[in-house]
């Protein structure tokens, strides 16, 4: 393996164990997307109970479904080279579905019970920790979310924005 | 442009680290004409590598080696942390310097007083100040205010506080010293794209290689600093980005590794004459590890807020930093602004499901605070070197060992507590906050300066008691952490070592 690889590798797990320790606002900021494809396209029903999964551990009802989708291929497709992410996903689907029945055909309810059970599992925590940084950066969720995201390229925010509070402030100071 | 210096050349002074104290250390010795030989582990990036994102510039410029404990947030890369810090620049206070005088003996703490008072400390934070370009210091105008300022500073007015300001930032209000003003760009801890914040990279270094006594070698990990039969630091043996060996002679030593690495390489460096390390006669170097009482508080306000939209961090409330017993706690604390973006937020709220999920519905509602505040030195607090695990260097993997004291967890309730009524003043909901241990991005005192040298591992200058040629040049001489965020501290105290050393080698005795 090239020294680009493992580098990549030994980022991913420091990403992942530091995520996990939640510390987020401090800490680095999660996974890179951007591998190729290399191990064929993730199994159908095991992307179908990841995606039920992402909008559970993240729920926007304004957000659809393809966008949690998305967010599951370029995890996969980011993590191609990395066997034991597959395994994580298929353990998450044998483990949720051993909850009382298959996960997906199941109310949410039921899916959150399920998702609870198995919040303490191995490999609960990097699921959770890629979910986020890759759900918490997609574009769509962004939008939708008012992010306006990298500045530089148009100035910054100095003339777009900053400093500025809406009336609120003044009505309560 | 820079001058070169053959290995076994035995002039330079040899700075371990180009950060806030390594390269202001060596700044101001070329600036003597003092030959330095800097050694970063790192390479070094231009304003063209540095990007609005923070995975990408996690990995080109984080510290992302093996290490046991507790999450650390190093940076390997030239100019060190200072290209991800805040730039927040309040001075420690005088009380705080005799720590152990103003407090007393707190339980199960190693609490000293350090050996220099601020009257010797002042002259030093106004030549740091000024060289960093701190706003509100030197007729430099207040930082800009951003949304997240002007939400903090209302609710403080409206509960009491009235030290409020915008200024003690080491981020260009204005363009200064050939660097320009702020452009809110929002991405601070990426590296400042257009190097308004001050950073090594792009103000001590090229100052130091425009004098021609002074040598950056980047992609130098040092491994060891050997010594002579009589026990003076003599040469530095360090491996560069081919995997090869080298060793520089050195007429001194100063170590400016941050925290972690400045204890990895004087443990790493022991001899038959210093079997526990060097400098390390007392035991103490590793051991007093402090971090600063952090906490990240959010809180949803009536309107928008969209505290993404500038500086990360921009102002700051002082009325907490001083020693009020009657608070329930030595020492005090600061609360600062601080903006942020999703993912992060989603990470730092923690947790899944509709709580996350909801929280984050209101993100552009959202305002922060970052706290800082003391953190009192305990013996079990400690970095070390792990028994057998190695990392691709060959070096052994640090263990860092850290946990709260109670005065910590008292400060921090009381922050806490302190900056929900300043949200919720103003109509602020629904408020967040971490408790316990964070990521440390303030690390001090694994290499304390004692007046006694039973009881630390420097002295008041930061020059070891055991090797009279081998000086500690980072937050790791700390005596105590104070509340400041301590990177003013760090430059104050290398400007003075500088002259101190200066004065030394005038007076042949270094």
């Amino acid at each position: 393996m090239r020294s680009a690889d493992l580098d990549r590798r030994r980022f991913l797990v420091a990403a992942i164990t530091l995520a996990g320790a939640g510390s987020g606002a401090f800490g680095p900021a999660g996974l890179r997307i951007g591998r190729a494809w290399a191990q064929g396209p993730l199994d159908s029903s095991t992307k179908e109970t990841m995606v039920r999964m992402a909008r559970l551990l993240f729920p926007h009802n304004a957000i659809g479904d393809d966008v949690y989708a998305d967010v599951l291929d370029q995890a996969w497709a980011s993590a191609a080279a990395d066997a034991s992410f597959a395994e994580t996903l298929r353990q998450a689907e044998v483990a949720l579905d051993g909850q009382g029945g298959t996960f997906v055909e199941r109310d949410e309810a039921s899916q959150v019970a399920a998702l609870h059970a198995v919040e303490r599992t191995a490999f609960f925590n990097p699921i959770h920790a890629t979910v986020r940084s890759r759900f918490y950066n997609h574009p769509a969720v962004w939008e939708h979310l008012g992010y306006a995201g990298p500045s530089y390229a148009q100035g910054g925010y100095l003339n777009r924005g900053a400093g500025e509070v809406g009336d609120w402030l003044a009505e309560v100071k | 442009m820079a001058r070169r210096y053959e290995l076994n050349d035995a002039s330079p002074v040899v700075v371990i680290g180009s950060g806030a104290g390594g390269a202001t250390l060596a700044n101001e010795l070329a600036q003597e004409g003092i030959d330095v030989v800097c050694l970063e582990a790192g390479s070094r990036l231009t304003l063209a590598d540095v990007e609005n994102d923070p995975a990408l510039m996690g990995e080109r410029m984080g510290w992302n080696d093996p290490r046991v404990g507790a999450p650390v947030w190093l940076c390997k890369t030239v100019g060190g942390t200072t290209m991800r810090w805040s730039a927040i620049t309040p001075r420690i206070q005088a009380h705080e310097l005799k720590a152990r005088t103003t407090y007393g003996a707190l339980d199960d703490t190693t609490l000293i007083d350090w050996p220099l008072t601020l009257e010797e400390l002042a002259p030093y934070y106004d030549k740091a100040e000024d060289k960093m370009g701190v706003t509100g210091t030197h007729g430099i105008p207040p930082s800009f205010e951003t949304s997240c300022y002007k939400v903090l500073a209302a609710g403080g007015r409206k509960v009491g506080y009235r030290e409020i300001t915008s200024a003690r930032t080491a981020i260009n209000s204005v363009a200064r010293d050939g660097r320009p003003g702020c452009l809110q760009i929002g991405f601070c801890h990426e590296g400042c794209k257009i190097g308004a914040k001050w950073s090594t990279l792009y103000t001590e270094i090229p100052k130091a290689e425009a004098t021609d006594h002074f040598e950056l070698r980047t992609n130098a990990m040092a491994q060891k600093i050997a010594h002579d039969a009589a026990g003076r630091a003599t040469s530095v043996v360090y491996v560069d980005e081919r995997g090869e060996t080298h060793e520089q002679k050195a007429r001194a030593v100063a170590v400016a590794g941050n925290v972690v690495e400045t204890t990895r390489l004087l443990l790493s460096s022991a001899s038959s004459l210093f079997p526990g390390g060097l400098g390390n006669s007392s035991g103490h170097v590793g051991r007093n590890y402090m971090r600063h009482v952090t906490s990240i508080i959010y809180s949803v306000m009536p309107g928008a807020v969209n505290f993404h939209k500038g500086t990360r961090q921009s102002g700051l409330i002082m009325d907490e930093q001083y020693h009020k017993p009657e608070r329930g706690f030595a020492g005090g604390y600061f609360i600062e602004t601080a903006g942020d973006y999703p993912e992060s937020v989603a990470g730092t709220v923690g947790g899944w499901g509709k709580p996350v999920g909801d929280y984050l519905e209101a993100f552009n509602r959202l305002a922060g605070v970052f706290i800082t505040g003391e953190d009192p030195p305990q013996a079990a607090n400690r970095i070390s070197l792990h028994p057998t695990e190695r990392d691709r260097y060959g070096l052994p993997v640090p263990v860092l060992e850290y946990s709260m004291h109670r005065n910590s967890d008292a400060l921090q309730r009381h922050a806490i507590q302190q900056t929900t009524a300043v949200f919720e003043s103003i109509g602020g909901t629904d408020t967040r906050a971490t408790r316990g241990v964070g990521p440390a991005c303030h690390n001090m005192g694994v290499a304390r300066m004692s007046a006694r040298p039973d009881d630390g591992v420097t002295n008041r200058y930061g020059q070891t008691h055991d090797i009279p040629n081998l000086f500690v040049s980072d937050g790791s001489a700390f005596s105590s952490s104070g509340a400041a965020n301590p990177t003013l501290t760090i430059v104050a105290l290398a400007i003075r070592q500088a002259d101190h050393i200066a004065e030394r080698m005038r007076r042949t005795e270094l």
